[in-house]
């Protein structure tokens, strides 16, 4: 491809540079502000003073953070749930995407299928009815707690199935024509070819997995097995100021404790503004359509 | 044994089977739930208890004085946010499709999609101050080009663009990430030919890409207008104050408070069933009204 | 082909299996990911309640006699918890394994099990939602701790087990005493048609008492008077906000702090209204005996319209109704506020930031100041956080009575020692006393430790102090003898000091000036309704008064207020007092 650069290109080249750099730039600004405001003092940071500059330069609320088991415990109990849950998340997207994504004359039943679990994104039962099914099934303060009952993302499998119906048909025709059934045409030609699709649907699956914390709250039953996000929800909370019991006059130190908090916050965001970068370069463009191989 | 289920479809339905169970168990089982809506429920009476209460729910809802103010506040706000929320992430992949430089690609992509990891608790502490109008950034650029300093979280006449406005700040970069999926899975070949008839960019981007997009835009479009009736409560909650609730108090608010102090699931449930049934319909409409129009299944 | 296929299904089929065999079994499996502590909860509380019952099958044994008398063989008896994030821990404990749980497993033989643990105990937090659930699924543990309003659905669905020959029984006379300190009103709280229903948590009312919060190095710099009357403060507050008390040479200084919410412990507006005689959102008796809402009262008016005035003037922060507590202390912190009405607590937070930021700050509190000659009173709730309520079917309610027992005498009973103290209160600086899960506590606790500290301060000698107090006493002195880093230090003495606000309470106590809110039973069926609205009402009018709406808006909000279930509430009310 020649790319011929004309003055109105030029332009737009340049604007488009200015005006993407100004949007990250915006959208830099709040994660910079909780950087610095968890290297502050704990006195500078109460009093607002920190802005998007560390105010009495301090790692000690790192520090502080890291040594604290329950932490450490509930990254780990994260790591797990990320690990099981989007595993299972991922399998069971393709095995129900790969179906639906079928025209209604080679699956009638497609339809309904579809409505059937696009129904469970709109209709809830509430909490209540989903914590006795959790308890009735006996997955009650196990992992499986927090895997199961999101276990089919419905929106990742619309997606999914979307994309399916985007790759060309011909590739699946000639692996039907070579004998191949809907189970090796799925996972020889169907999932290689759809990369960028599987990329961004895993991304979905991991940050919802790494993100969901009232689930942990309500299923586990000790803080022990809280994952990341429920433990962070305890202490990132304000406390209610009215209510200073006589027993817990010491705690009311730690509310000015907002450094720490910038400091989990943004140790517990880090992992995960990892994924991306990495999964980034499923997302280039160019996946050769001819590079399967049957 | 398996000659019996030689149907064409039947590996079909097996790739579907465990996902089915689980989804019957741990979507479609709690859904009993939803009888709470039609009871003066007791937490200590249980399901079975509980007396009947009819519609009296829904009708207590209908009766609270704001009731009106609090459905307009979150269908407008809801419907505003779809709408910016729909067309910033799609405009923001074509600009970022546009770039050639890899590594500024990546690097923008990045940077954007970091907003959505932080909470609403956090980001409404950062609002507040750059909001200020006494001492907030974006007051003091105003005030740079003759603006008077606008009080934005505390003026009825403001709040809603904020509710929007932030709220598309924090989750473009996230929204746009599908779409740039979707630009991956366009046939390069097509590109290549309609240089070949002499398209320049703009063409090329009208021809090729924005077609080439269109399911996907469908699809997230459709869904989006599920809802319809979620204003976004975390924000709200973060960022209200009485003296803009006549402009931002919404429906899960209102929830909340009801639920908060008087911990009363029947009211909930019943505007949690309302909210799925108005969802459902809109959500349905749309995908009838592709299939009709356009032929085209969106799911 | 074909073969490859089945196998592939073959292999589907398999991997269903293993997610639904790991999922059904739960953790019984162990689940094999190797976490550290699988067991789940579930199986505990079957076991538990296996146990239990076959227990109550091998012999009745009468309960151990006394208020601290031991089980033999030990009982089990279930729980649940809500904690927070202050419980810390010593290496290698926890929650089911520390000095607590030792001390009652030695001393009562009561083993607790909690059925589960849950981190956040705000008002509608974590562990309400927990609980709620727990009610609502009827997963419910033998001693339940609830909420006020958990307790009465708890009481209506008749699942409890009444106590009230228990308690006669069982709670030690020091038990009962401390029970009694703050008034009747606790135990007439959880007492439901002449029956103990639960034992509350008694804490200290005496302790949310309002007061007056100054900058007092401002008041020197200005040549202004100590508060004694409203028209000090108005006039403090104009000061402040005119005359550049911070010297920066620029009017950013804010007269009167107040925060978003109106009400709270700091800078919410109660106890400036308290100094009108207005009561926001209490139950007060007016002349013809009869119970009314303070909110709706006359005096409430007069006092919006002062705020509104002050906001008029500029003496109130513009940008006070998007502010939380946490945002409006910012401006303490910072140094451009000095003045606001609080609680006894406030130099622990937000002001210890203040002083740390700039050294020469200093902050005292003044009684409540009166706008007519008829002296301030602080209203004040109820202080009950939580109930102990006991199922029916408990085998061993009194369990709960003899650990309050423990509890109280370890604390403060004549037979504890320092030692004894310091072992499961405050040693090595873990606050242990949150392990226990049933407690009480005296309402005098703290005011007792600024009463002692100021004798010790007087006298020098320290030996009279319990190690609570030594160690509060300690940090005092640090702070006196100028040690650096000693801020904390100023706290206490700003508490708990010859000074402090504790001074300010004991005046209340001695003058009879803190009075409690007259209603205290559960919420009625109206509040159950309409409190949501009411309560967002008054606040949304209110705020808008202050920011300028014609002071005429709150005679329609009474209007509305009383037509919009108020009326009702009130009747219930009423007769909820005379059937008391």
């Amino acid at each position: 491809m020649v790319e011929r650069l004309t003055t109105g290109r030029r332009v737009f080249v340049a604007v488009n540079y200015a005006l993407l750099l100004f949007m990250s730039l915006l959208c830099l600004l709040p994660l910079i502000h909780v950087l610095s405001v968890s290297f502050s003092s704990s006195e500078a940071a109460t009093a607002g003073l920190v802005k998007l500059w560390p105010v009495e330069f301090t790692a000690s609320s790192y520090q502080f953070v890291l040594a604290k088991p329950a932490f450490l415990t509930s990254v780990g109990v994260t790591l797990q749930r990320v690990a099981i849950g989007v595993t299972v998340n991922m399998l069971l997207t393709i095995l129900v995407a790969y179906p639906l994504s079928k025209e209604v004359t080679k699956f009638p039943y497609r339809t309904v299928y579809v409505w059937v679990f696009v129904i469970t994104i709109l209709f809830h039962g509430g909490l209540i009815p989903q914590y006795m099914i959790v308890k009735y099934t006996g997955i009650m303060d196990t992992i499986w707690a927090l895997v199961l009952p999101s276990v089919v993302p419905v929106f990742n499998v619309v997606l999914l199935l979307n994309f399916f119906r985007g790759l060309p048909k011909e590739l699946e025709e000639a692996a039907f024509i070579d004998g191949a059934g809907h189970w090796t045409t799925l996972w020889r030609v169907i999932v290689p070819l759809s990369a960028p699709a599987l990329a961004t649907i895993t991304l979905f699956a991991t940050v919802g997995h790494w993100n969901s914390w009232f689930d942990g709250l309500i299923f586990m039953n000790s803080p022990e097995h809280y994952p990341l996000q429920s433990y962070l929800q305890t202490v990132v909370i304000n406390r209610d100021l009215s209510l200073v019991s006589s027993s817990d006059m010491k705690s009311l130190m730690e509310v000015s404790d907002r450094t720490a908090k910038a400091a989990q916050i943004f140790l517990g965001a880090l992992p995960i503004l990892l994924v991306y970068p990495f999964l980034q370069r499923f997302f280039m463009k160019g996946i050769v359509l001819g590079s399967v191989k049957e | 044994m398996i000659k019996k289920l030689k149907s064409p479809y039947w590996p079909l339905h097996l790739m579907l089977l465990p996902g089915l169970l689980l989804v019957v168990i741990y979507s479609y089982g709690p859904l009993f739930g939803i009888i709470m809506a039609f009871q003066k429920f007791k937490p200590a009476k249980g399901f079975f208890d509980s007396p009947w209460a009819g519609f009296d729910n829904f009708q207590y809802v209908l009766d609270m004085p704001d009731s009106a103010r609090i459905l307009w506040n979150t269908v407008i706000i809801a419907l505003f946010k779809i709408v910016a929320g729909f067309i910033v992430p799609i405009i923001v992949a074509l600009l970022l499709n546009e770039v050639r430089k890899d590594v500024f690609k990546r690097g923008i992509q990045t940077m954007i999609y970091l907003p959505h990891f932080l909470s609403w608790i956090i980001l409404g502490g950062i609002l507040i101050d750059i909001l200020s109008p006494s001492s907030g950034i974006v007051n003091q650029l105003l005030a740079w080009v003759g603006i008077e300093p606008i009080y934005f979280l505390g003026d009825n006449r403001w709040f809603r663009q904020v509710l929007v406005m932030s709220d598309v700040w924090k989750e473009f970069g996230f929204n746009t990430i599908v779409y740039l999926a979707a630009l991956t899975s366009i046939n390069p070949s097509l590109y290549e030919a309609a240089i070949v008839d002499g398209a320049g960019r703009w063409k090329q981007t009208w021809y090729v890409t924005l077609p080439g997009m269109m399911p996907i835009i469908v699809l997230t479009l459709t869904l989006s207008l599920g809802n319809v009736l979620n204003a976004g409560f975390d924000q709200v909650f973060n960022l209200y104050s009485p003296q803009v609730y006549e402009t931002g108090d919404i429906i899960d608010t209102f929830v909340y408070r009801i639920g908060l102090i008087d911990a009363q699931y029947g009211v909930a449930t019943a505007v949690g069933l309302f909210k799925s049934v108005v969802s459902f319909a809109f959500i349905s409409i749309s995908y009838y009204l592709a299939y009709r129009l356009a032929n085209y299944r969106i799911f | 082909m074909k073969t490859a296929s089945r196998r592939a299904w073959l292999t589907a089929l398999l991997i269903m299996a293993i997610v639904f065999v790991s999922a059904c079994s739960g953790g019984a499996g162990n689940g094999g990911e190797g976490a550290t502590d699988p067991e789940p909860a579930a199986e505990t509380n079957e076991n538990a309640e296996e146990t239990a019952s076959t227990d109550s099958g091998t012999g009745e044994e009468p309960a151990a006699a006394g208020p601290l008398g031991k089980y033999d063989p030990p009982v089990e008896v279930t729980s649940v918890r809500i904690v927070n994030d202050t419980f810390k821990y010593a290496e290698g404990e926890d929650i089911d394994n520390n000095i607590w749980s030792r001390t009652i497993m030695d001393k009562l033989g009561i083993d607790i099990q909690y059925d589960w643990v849950v981190s956040g105990d705000g008002p509608g937090g974590q562990g309400e939602q927990k609980m709620n659930v727990s009610i609502a699924s009827g997963d419910l543990p033998e001693i339940i701790p609830v909420s006020a309003r958990q307790l009465k659905q708890l009481v209506e669905g008749d699942l409890l087990m009444d106590l009230t020959d228990i308690y006669e029984q069982y709670a030690s006379p020091f038990t009962k005493e401390i029970m009694n300190q703050d008034g009747p009103n606790a135990l007439a709280s959880a007492t439901f048609d002449g029956k103990l229903m639960a034992i509350p948590n008694t804490g200290s009312a005496m302790d949310g008492a309002f007061m007056v919060w100054v900058r007092t190095d401002w008041l020197k710099k200005l040549n202004l008077p100590e508060p004694q009357t409203m028209d000090d403060v108005l006039k403090i507050s104009e000061a402040f906000t005119t005359q550049d008390p911070d010297g920066n040479g620029k009017a950013d200084t804010i007269g009167l702090s107040l925060n978003k919410d109106l009400y709270g412990g700091y800078a919410g507006i109660d106890g400036f209204l308290n100094g009108f005689h207005a009561y926001p959102r209490q139950w007060v008796k007016d002349s013809s005996g009869k119970l009314v809402f303070g909110s709706i009262q006359p005096e409430m008016k007069v006092a919006l319209a002062k705020l509104q005035e002050l906001n008029k003037k500029g003496q109130i922060d513009r940008e006070f109704g998007v502010k939380d507590q946490g945002k409006a202390a910012e401006s303490a912190a910072a140094g451009k506020a000095g003045l606001h009405f609080g609680q006894m607590w406030n130099p622990l937070w937000p002001l210890v930031d203040n002083k740390r930021n700039d050294p020469n700050a200093e902050w005292q509190a003044y009684p409540l100041v009166s706008v007519d000659d008829k002296p301030a009173q602080s209203r004040v709730n109820l202080a009950v956080g939580t109930y102990y309520a006991v199922l029916k079917e408990a085998k061993h309610p009194e369990a709960l009575l003899k650990i309050i027992n423990l509890f109280v005498e370890t604390g403060w009973g004549e037979s504890t020692t320092p030692e004894n103290y310091a072992e499961h209160f405050t040693k090595d600086g873990f606050e242990k006393h949150k392990y226990t899960p049933f407690q009480t506590w005296p309402a005098r606790k703290n005011l007792d430790i600024h009463l002692h500290i100021s004798e010790a301060m007087d006298s020098g000698d320290e030996s009279k102090l319990n190690p609570e107090e030594q160690n509060n006493y300690a940090q005092i002195k640090d702070f006196l003898e100028g040690k650096a880093g000693s801020e904390i230090g100023w706290a206490y003495n700003r508490v708990f000091g010859k000074e402090g606000s504790f001074k300010t309470i004991d005046k209340y106590v001695d003058e009879g000036l803190i009075l409690q809110n007259e209603f205290f039973g559960a919420p009625t069926d109206t509040m159950v309704e309409k409190d949501a609205t009411l309560l967002k009402m008054e606040l949304e009018v209110f705020s808008k008064i202050i920011l300028g709406d014609p002071i005429d808006h709150f005679d329609k909000f009474v209007e509305d207020w009383k037509k919009l279930g108020g009326d009702d509430i009130t009747e219930e009310v009423n007769e909820w007092y005379a059937s008391k």
